[in-house]
């Protein structure tokens, strides 16, 4: 399930233009005794709008009004001030429901159902008609990773468990708009990367998403635009690349270069700088460096292998492709194309496993040992370099010091997580 | 339809799943099955029988009602309080519907039960009676297992006899400071009760017209259900003592009439059968009584005589009676939903606990109507001298609660069948529009406006 996003160069001019979905003005919500006495405000004068096609997050801490935001928009809670429109309606019209799914950030399912009766159920609120249930059901379920457990109860399900099948009764209708409420509570990194990747394919698919989250990465990794709440009110708003850009500075990742190339690259951009800086600031401003591997990728790529030699486990497995009625046509033809370079790649045994960076927010590929040495001898040590080079026997080089000692930490770490995944022979 | 429908479903699985249909339907099953064990008859099988419906009946329609009450304040209040209700309502389900979703899954669920056990005391009934002699069998079939109708005397009018005595009055004495209207209904209380009155040596006749074809009763046995009150020379009532009364029943100097001496006590409602054919060609029963007693008798008009005559089987009977209990059941289950849609779990259980409650106090209700208040009754007079505001409120409530009882409460299936009276069609019409339509309408307004108001996601866990 994992999709690369396709980047839009008018995207801003293409949303702007869009319709908007829902709209915010002047919200605010105070939650009141049996008295009428005001005991907290949750919502403060908060106004925003999303438009279609948007990823859009709702940040903040806990209590921050963030899920409040999330029911009034709902209709699950009246305002006590401003106003509320979704696709151009109030938030109790009932007929507008039909284009939302939403999945509450606990699981509010009915425990003595199974997964698949839970999901014939919602799909029936929505009149779907029996075939169309089941097509749907036995889609979700697969992607969802249930659907080897469809007849166990809801009530015996994980956490992460219930997170899945609450996110397939939000998508059983197939909705323009997706609400979701601390998507990737409970779940595994597993089932975190296969919610992002949707809520990405969602967007893809001209669906409008919003996500309520305090986990930063999540919302990071997907959202085009986002509201950062902080006592009931929106503290920063925009999105994430006005938000987090940092316009004075330039960071150029590319394959490694030849040394001289490098040389050549770096004393131009150092000359550049040296007109402008000191000669020191123009040294230390330039920072070259091979960049890591984030734990989030590393612990996929681990349990990848380990599932290609586990045979069954008692919980969710990872999820499968997403629901057929769900996925955009972009999506089917990408698909298309990564089926027939699995079966090319499956042909060559020797094809090396390099993680390749598959979407943003996604650290690039480590480099091999010899470019990192290139690189090392390239750009001025460090103090710390310099004694580690001191320290170490000549026939030893520091980039491949630090080299060996990071190949050791992660294969520690693998050990680790092989260990928890109970896969102990695939050490 | 299909959201209720879905919904009613996932009620009724929530009942199945958490065993409560397993534990009630056992626990009445046990408990309808282990009565006749228990109770005590008059020693006649009918009684027996009597006894057995009545009780077995009364179990099951209490215990359904108190299970009805809980489970339909908790179907809902806890699905509010557990939040579940959050995910039903942002589907595009209009709330009215989701609120009679679940009180049609109730319904059904209702239906299930009663029909179950309504079941097993039927067989029950069944299997007793026929292992009872042949005569027995006869009495049961004739008067329990049966579908009876029942005809009275026509109303008596008196209304020109009280204004002839009441100017007669007027000419004799000067009484123009009394209340007339009062004075009327003094005149119209002494005809009434010299006309119910059979003193020593005179005739009682009763004109009955059946309302029905003579034809479809031809050669079928009559019944004649009376009941009378002994009035010894010091005008206290005697209730101890058997008498031999005569009885002559058919068209008046007729041959054919029937007559019988019948040892009868007082107080207590007699069965006499009659022969068949004896009606007139009007359809008309003429019954007449003939005190030969050294006593006055007293029949009152209301309970003094009617006619049974059989009109169908038990067991449609039995069925329509069942219906009625149904409606009081729908009844319930709307109180508890609509206490539900604004109360918590324990809260609404109180509520319509409370409200039952109140609804079977008719007695209390009456007390307080009649005492003219709740405060400072004299002992003496039983009424309130010095009404305050507290006794007028009350007053007024109660006359409108005793109103509303009325229209719930105007029904007695259990007693009709145990009587083998028939249980009409109109009745359960009647049960239906004024139970369920009227009264229970007014709860499901309630409700449904309570519910579709309410903000469900409140951190309280959406008490309102």
């Amino acid at each position: 399930m994992s999709l690369a996003r396709a980047v839009n160069p008018n995207e801003n001019e293409t949303s702007t233009a869009a319709e908007t979905v829902v709209m915010v003005q002047g919200l605010s919500k105070v939650f009141k005794d049996f008295w009428g006495r005001p005991k907290a405000h949750a919502v403060n004068n908060v106004s925003f709008q999303v438009r279609r096609g948007e990823v859009f997050g709702l940040l903040g801490p806990n209590g921050s009004g963030k899920s409040t935001t999330v029911k009034l928009l709902l209709g699950l809670l009246n305002p006590t001030r401003g106003h509320i429109e979704v696709f151009g309606r109030s938030t109790r019209h009932v007929a507008t429901k039909r284009r939302i799914g939403y999945l509450p950030e606990e699981s509010y399912l009915y425990r003595y159902m199974d997964s698949a009766e839970t999901l014939d159920f919602f799909g029936s609120l929505f009149n779907l008609s029996s075939d169309e249930r089941q097509q749907r059901i036995e889609q979700l379920l697969e992607m969802v990773g249930l659907d080897k457990v469809r007849r166990r109860t809801v009530g015996e399900f994980s956490k992460g468990m219930q997170r899945r099948i609450g996110l397939a009764q939000a998508l059983i209708n197939d909705p323009d708009l997706v609400i979701l409420d601390e998507p990737t509570s409970g779940l595994d990194p597993i089932g975190c990367r296969e919610v992002k990747d949707l809520i990405v394919e969602l967007a893809r698919r001209g669906k409008t998403v919003i996500l309520s989250s305090h986990l930063l990465a999540d919302v990071e990794d997907v959202c085009d635009r986002v509201v950062i709440y902080y006592g009931g009110k929106i503290q920063a708003m925009g999105s994430l690349k006005e938000l987090l850009s940092t316009p004075d500075r330039l960071r150029i990742t590319m394959p490694v270069l030849e040394r001289e190339t490098l040389e050549k690259v770096l004393a131009m951009i150092r000359a550049d700088l040296g007109r402008k800086l000191p000669e020191t600031a123009a040294q230390e401003s330039v920072v070259v460096d091979s960049p890591s591997q984030n734990l989030e990728s590393y612990f996929l790529d681990i349990v990848k292998k380990a599932r290609s030699s586990a045979e069954e486990t008692s919980g969710a497995v990872s999820g499968g492709t997403v629901a057929r009625y769900l996925r955009s046509e972009d999506s089917e033809r990408v698909q298309a194309k990564d089926r027939i370079l699995e079966r090319l790649a499956s042909s060559k045994e020797s094809a090396p496993e390099t993680p390749v960076p598959e979407k943003k927010g996604e650290a690039p590929a480590a480099l091999s040992e010899d470019a990192s040495q290139k690189l090392s001898a390239l750009l001025p040590k460090t103090p710390l370099q310099a004694s580690t080079e001191q320290a170490a026997s000549g026939e030893t080089s520091p980039a491949s010091l630090q080299s060996e000692e990071r190949r050791e930490n992660l294969k520690k770490a693998g050990e680790k997580l092989s260990d928890l995944l109970g896969n102990k022979g695939n050490k | 339809m299909k959201q209720i429908l879905a919904i009613a479903k996932l009620t009724l699985k929530a009942a199945f799943r958490f065993k409560i249909v397993a534990l009630l339907s056992l626990f009445l099953v046990v408990s309808v099955t282990a009565l006749p064990l228990l109770i005590k008859d008059d020693g006649t099988a009918r009684g027996f029988i009597q006894i057995l419906l009545t009780y077995s009946m009364g179990l099951t329609v209490t215990t359904l009602g108190l299970a009805t009450l809980w489970l339909s304040c908790g179907i809902l209040a806890r699905d509010i309080e557990d939040c579940r209700i959050q995910l039903m309502v942002v589907k595009p389900v209009a709330r009215w519907k989701i609120w009679m979703g679940k009180w049609l899954g109730i319904l059904i669920l209702n239906a299930m039960l009663l029909g179950g056990v309504g079941m097993v005391i039927y067989g029950l009934l069944e299997y007793r009676g026929g292992r009872l002699n042949e005569d027995q069998k006869f009495v049961l079939e004739n008067e329990v297992f049966v579908a009876r109708g029942s005809a009275k005397e026509a109303a008596i009018d008196l209304t020109e006899t009280v204004e002839e005595i009441f100017q007669d009055r007027m000419r004799q004495s000067s009484l123009q400071d009394v209340d007339h209207a009062q004075l009327k209904k003094q005149i119209f209380e002494m005809l009434k009760h010299q006309f119910q009155l059979v003193p020593q040596g005179m005739m009682r006749e009763w004109d009955i017209p059946l309302g029905v074809n003579p034809a479809k009763l031809r050669d079928k046995p009559l019944y004649l259900r009376t009941k009378f009150i002994a009035m010894s020379h010091n005008s206290t009532f005697d209730d101890t003592r058997t008498f031999p009364m005569f009885w002559e029943v058919g068209p008046m100097d007729s041959p054919q009439s029937w007559r019988v001496v019948m040892p009868m006590t007082p107080n207590v409602f007699h069965e006499i059968e009659v022969p068949p054919n004896l009606l007139d060609e009007n359809g008309h029963l003429q019954v007449r009584f003939i005190n030969n007693q050294n006593e006055t008798f007293y029949f009152d008009v209301n309970e003094g005589m009617e006619v049974l005559y059989r009109e169908g089987g038990f067991l449609a009977n039995y069925l329509k009676g069942l219906l009625i209990l149904f409606c009081w059941l729908a009844l319930l289950a709307a109180i508890g939903l609509s206490a539900s849609s604004f109360l918590s779990f324990p809260v609404a259980s109180f509520f319509a606990v409370s409200v039952l409650i109140l609804g079977l106090s008719t007695g209390t209700m009456s007390q307080v109507i009649e005492e003219g208040g709740i405060t400072g009754v004299d002992h003496e007079t039983g009424k309130v001298e010095e009404r305050g505001v507290i006794d007028h409120i009350s007053v007024f409530f109660f006359k409108e609660l005793k109103k509303l009882t009325e229209v719930v409460l105007d029904f007695s299936p259990v007693e009709l069948l145990s009587e083998g009276r028939t249980v009409t069609w109109w009745m359960v019409c009647k049960a239906i529009v004024q139970i369920v339509i009227l009264v229970g309408g007014v709860f499901v307004a309630l409700g449904v406006y309570c519910f579709s108001k309410r903000e469900l996601a409140l951190p309280s866990g959406g008490q309102g």
